[in-house]
């Protein structure tokens, strides 16, 4: 729940005689994590014959969906597909022959139909826009003094054209407007033929070129066209029902070749990274241990001779190659997502989903906190999360319902329900309320505080996740001079303590746990002094930790320059430590604001409770719910992204994609 | 402005942390320090760059293929960024991804030209895929069908239902004739800048104001490159060199193109152009140095704008759009080292041609 799931690589050694057993078993089963091992088989051993059947299967399977498309058949596998082996080529290959020998035969009279049917209407069309000019075809050729282009032009290009011969004399008409294809005619002096033709050429005009046979007038020619197109078209559609024909007689066959195939492809696919060794093969992946048994003894099943080592990764170290399996959990969805926008968790970090699950409602409700709009935003998200409303947003609805469910309670603890607080709940809505915690508009320095204190607490338990990663990734330098390890902790703690406990100590605002650090017997100032040198100088205790150069970049401005960015960075530590804590404000600012702009809709109401104070009344919770609830929602998505996941969550974590089979999964 | 706030507040807040694990010149300095091609890969291996390349075993650690891979970094955010994108702006940051789909498409082209030329029977795949974008679940091109096709007229056939079906089947009219892939790319360029520009118009507002500027400088820097390469190496005539540009942009205006296609003296038209810039003359008497040299100095505008781009509101659709072209030069950048280390080139020739250590004066 915390962790992705634990993972366990597997290492097979398969008899050869058991190969394509095998690689049904890992490749039907959706548990198996492949990695290409071809590199630890034999290389003396020449080309693999898997590599030469995958070819073939890979080409059989695209000759196939070539055949289906041309008969008008989706992609489909058979209803019941059942996963047998890989295919015998010489068995499968000359079916696919067959059919697409017939198929063939028919498409290809269909193709060079429609190619003639294309050429005749295209002829058409150019002639189409002069057919009413009684000349010769061909006379405009002949011409000793002008020089004449007709043709046809992407039409983007026209205005370029039409720029480009600004500089010399000539008529330009379009003869055909057209988004895509306009037919453009353009007329100039024999004597600028060379920079007509090159200005018509880079505009990539494509002159019309009708055949010499071609003779008479236009209408002539368009009548003679015309007659000819129909006659094409009957042999176009007498091809196409014969080859609707085909799909319906050869669908099953085609359906059950498609399947046999593509299955064998992915075995094939499979095997190919497999390591070849002389009578064996070695086969590693990675397979969630609690699959492993099952996958194991099914292997076993198949092979009684295959050697099987498995070894559990742990969560210590570095495992940047450990693919990654999260839970899957429907509640959680949502904040999964949100997680996964910043990044896919590692396999010894911590999934923060369940932390997110449980912070994200918290300083949602603590900033929204009203008990009426809440239920509201929680009917609206179970109705999203149902598909009775706006259908395909069910995990935001979930997120609606759960930051929804936290504004009400939230809302009770304040004594807020519509905007309605204190006296105003008994002399409209004639029943009692009061915040069983407390009401952020009478105490508005005093939730400030308590934000405050809530995000001081928060950041150390990010401060704390972060040391807890180290420890699990046994990385001692990060965990001791890290930007979130234990001397940039320490140097928090004093930072509290002296800047929030002691410099304003005495202010309203001053957190608590600020003060009672600064109560403590201990010289914070010089705790302050001497954390802040091990955080100024994070980069070089780090790099002696881990036995590298211990100044980087000491040849780009020397020693002063390190020094210089040293406290540079000392500087930033602290303007981050101190915006960081500051940022939590927004919580209790937030629960304030909400019951200032309920005021404000109160205020616009009047004072009488008749129509048109219920109706404002209305109208105003439905604008806060809409507007301030999308604001707090992007103030809580901001403090995670910046203030918590990053102290302590890295991502990059490889995604788990294990081989499939089933044509149902693999939809999925 | 609130729609504006609730649109970008989730992709700006992401964008702005994808923004911070970005390299700096700092890191880009210490980067180009390394002694050789290995130490290199050591190097970026600590940086955000390290979990693309923790798959690749030592064997497979070759420049091309490091690159592939450090390239799957521009991919994941284009395709972060085009699902957070609000609504109305996904169609330009798709078409602003594009761009390397054309990149590929070019690729994909001068494989089978380069192949066809050889009369060699090689199978081409696995050498071409080395050098393609990974573009993944958004590519539109079959690239695979159409290399194995061995023909440019088949593999261009297999584009039909692609969006460049339309400028493919005027430019390959022109193909059959030239035996060239010239007009085919042009053509591509200037459909696929065309569509960008279309879709800067079709926003509104701030994201129009911050599109047309970001989308603008970058296109300026292609319109203008274009107009002095082809006017100096290919030496086309005026009503081509028109036809072979386009007629928008941020700060190079149509009047400008037309006069350097015209004749006029183009470091005059780029000094009156961009101000700032120093010893464009002498740039341009030796072109076939001083050319990349300007483009360069092109680049750093483009990408000061993206910086500028960081500052002030953040709702707008000019924040995921600068992040996008700063990961590109960045990535840029790390191509350049790598074949640098990996040709050890000496410092003198590597260095003025980074982009970011730019950022540091």
């Amino acid at each position: 729940m915390f962790f992705p799931k634990e993972m366990s690589e597997v290492e097979l050694i398969v008899p050869s005689k058991d190969l394509v057993a095998v690689a049904k078993v890992l490749s039907g089963h959706g548990v198996f994590h492949q990695i290409d091992s071809a590199y630890l088989g034999q290389e003396n051993l020449g080309p693999s014959v898997w590599q030469e059947k995958a070819g073939a299967y890979s080409l059989l399977e695209r000759r196939l969906q070539s055949i289906m498309q041309n008969v008008g058949l989706a992609e489909e596998y058979p209803v019941k597909a059942e996963v047998e082996s890989v295919a015998d080529l010489d068995v499968i290959r000359p079916k696919v022959d067959r059919v697409e020998e017939e198929v063939k035969r028919v498409s290809d009279n269909l193709l060079s139909e429609r190619k003639r049917l294309e050429l005749l209407e295209s002829q058409l069309r150019q002639l189409e826009p002069i057919a009413d000019v009684n000349v010769e075809v061909g006379a405009l050729r002949k011409s000793s003094f002008m020089h004449s282009i007709l043709g046809v032009i992407p039409a983007a290009n026209i205005t370029r054209l039409k720029t480009s011969l600004l500089r010399v004399p000539h008529v330009f008409f379009t003869l055909r407007e057209d988004a895509q294809k306009p037919i453009v005619w353009i007329l100039g002096p024999r004597s600028n033929s060379d920079v007509l033709d090159r200005a018509a050429k880079s505009a990539y005009l494509n002159p019309l070129n009708l055949p010499d046979e071609f003779g008479g007038t236009p209408e002539q020619i368009t009548a003679m066209l015309r007659r000819e197109i129909e006659l094409s078209k009957q042999q176009v559609s007498g091809s196409e029902a014969d080859l609707a024909q085909l799909g319906i007689s050869h669908k099953n066959d085609l359906q059950k070749l498609l399947w046999e195939v593509h299955i064998s492809r992915i075995m094939a696919d499979a095997i190919v990274r497999f390591g070849q060794l002389r009578h064996t093969f070695v086969v590693v992946g990675w397979v969630p241990t609690a699959a492993l048994e099952d996958l194991t003894s099914k292997i076993k099943e198949v092979s009684r001779e295959v050697l099987i080592e498995t070894m559990t990764a742990g969560r210590s170290g570095h495992h940047t190659n450990v693919p990654v399996a999260l839970s899957e959990n429907k509640w959680l969805k949502p904040f999964q997502m949100l997680v996964g926008t910043y990044g896919h968790p590692s396999y010894g970090e911590l999934d923060p989903t369940l932390l997110m699950a449980f912070t994200f409602p918290l300083l949602y409700g603590a900033m929204f906190g009203d008990l009426g709009q809440g239920l509201v935003m929680l009917v609206l998200g179970v109705l999203m999360h149902n598909k009775i409303i706006l259908k395909g947003m069910q995990s935001l609805g979930l997120l609606i319902a759960y930051c929804g469910a936290s504004a009400a309670f939230f809302g009770y603890l304040y004594g807020s329900i519509f905007g309605f607080e204190g006296h105003l709940v008994e002399e409209y809505l004639h029943f009692h309320l009061e915040p069983t915690w407390i009401a952020p508009m009478e105490n508005i320095l005093s939730v400030l505080s308590v934000a405050i204190d809530a995000g001081i607490v928060i950041l150390i338990f990010g401060f704390l996740l972060s040391m807890f990663n180290n420890i699990r990734g046994r990385d001692w330098a990060h965990l001791l001079f890290g930007h979130a390890g234990i001397m940039a902790f320490l140097f928090y703690l004093s930072f509290l303590a002296v800047v929030f406990g002691g410099f304003f100590g005495s202010t309203a605002l001053a957190p608590k746990i600020a003060l009672a650090l600064y109560s403590l017997p201990l010289p914070f100032g010089t705790l302050m002094i001497v954390f802040g040198v091990f955080v100024t100088f994070g980069g070089f205790f780090r790099n002696m930790v881990e036995g590298h150069t211990l100044i980087e970049g000491k040849g780009i401005g020397g020693f002063a320059m390190f020094l210089v960015q040293s406290v540079m960075d000392l500087v930033e530590t602290l303007i981050s430590m101190l915006s960081n804590t500051l940022s939590f404000i927004r919580v209790g600012a937030f629960a304030v604001a909400h019951g200032g702009l309920s005021l404000a809709i109160f205020s616009l109401a009047g004072e009488k409770p008749d129509v048109g104070f219920w109706i404002t009344i209305a109208i105003g919770n439905l604008f806060i719910i809409g507007f301030e609830g999308l604001i707090v929602g992007i103030q809580t998505m901001r403090l995670h992204y910046y203030e918590i996941l990053g102290k302590f969550f890295h991502g990059g974590g490889l995604q788990f994609e294990p081989l499939k089979l089933s044509p149902s999964r693999e939809e999925s | 402005m609130a729609s504006g706030v609730s649109g970008y507040a989730a992709i700006s807040t992401r964008v702005r942390a994808m923004y911070s694990d970005l390299l700096t010149p700092q890191d880009v300095v210490r980067l180009s320090d390394a002694p050789d091609f290995s130490a290199l890969v050591g190097a970026l291996k600590g940086t955000p760059y390290g979990k693309y390349l923790s798959g690749l075993k030592e064997s497979e650690m070759t420049p091309r293929r490091v690159i592939l891979q450090i390239r799957n970094r521009l991919a994941d955010s284009y395709s972060s960024v085009v699902q957070q994108a609000p609504e109305q702006t996904r169609p330009l940051v798709r078409q602003l991804f594009r761009y390397f789909e054309v990149g590929n498409l070019k690729a994909v082209l001068r494989s089978i030209q380069t192949v066809s030329s050889w009369n060699s029977e090689v199978a081409l795949w696995d050498r071409v895929r080395e050098v393609l974008f990974p573009f993944g679940s958004f590519s539109t091109i079959p690239a695979q069908a159409m290399v194995e096709t061995g023909s440019i007229v088949s593999a261009v056939e297999l584009l039909r239902g692609s969006p460049y079906e339309s400028t493919m089947s005027f430019a390959m009219k022109r193909y059959s004739a030239e035996q060239n892939l010239f007009p085919l790319e042009v053509a591509l360029d200037l459909d696929y800048w065309r569509r960008l520009w279309g879709e800067v118009k079709n926003l509104k507002g701030k994201d129009r104001e911050m599109g047309g500027k970001l989308v603008g400088s970058l296109l300026d820097l292609n319109n203008l490159m274009w107009v002095i390469r082809y006017k100096i190496y290919h030496n086309l005539s005026e009503e081509e060199l028109i036809n072979y540009t386009l007629p928008f942009g941020y700060r190079v205006r149509d009047e400008d193109v037309r006069a350097i296609a015209a004749g006029t003296d183009i470091a005059s038209v780029v000094s009156r152009i961009y101000p700032d810039l120093h010893d464009v003359n002498a740039l341009l008497e030796r072109p076939q140095a001083g050319l990349p040299k300007l483009e360069h100095l092109l680049k750093q505008q483009v990408m000061r704008q993206c910086v500028s781009a960081f500052i002030g509101d953040p709702f707008h659709i000019g924040l995921p759009l600068a992040y996008l072209l700063l990961s590109d030069f960045e990535i840029q950048d790390l191509v350049v080292l790598i074949e640098a280390k990996s040709s050890k080139l000496s410092d003198e020739e590597f260095r003025p041609l980074l982009l970011k250590t730019t950022l540091i004066q």
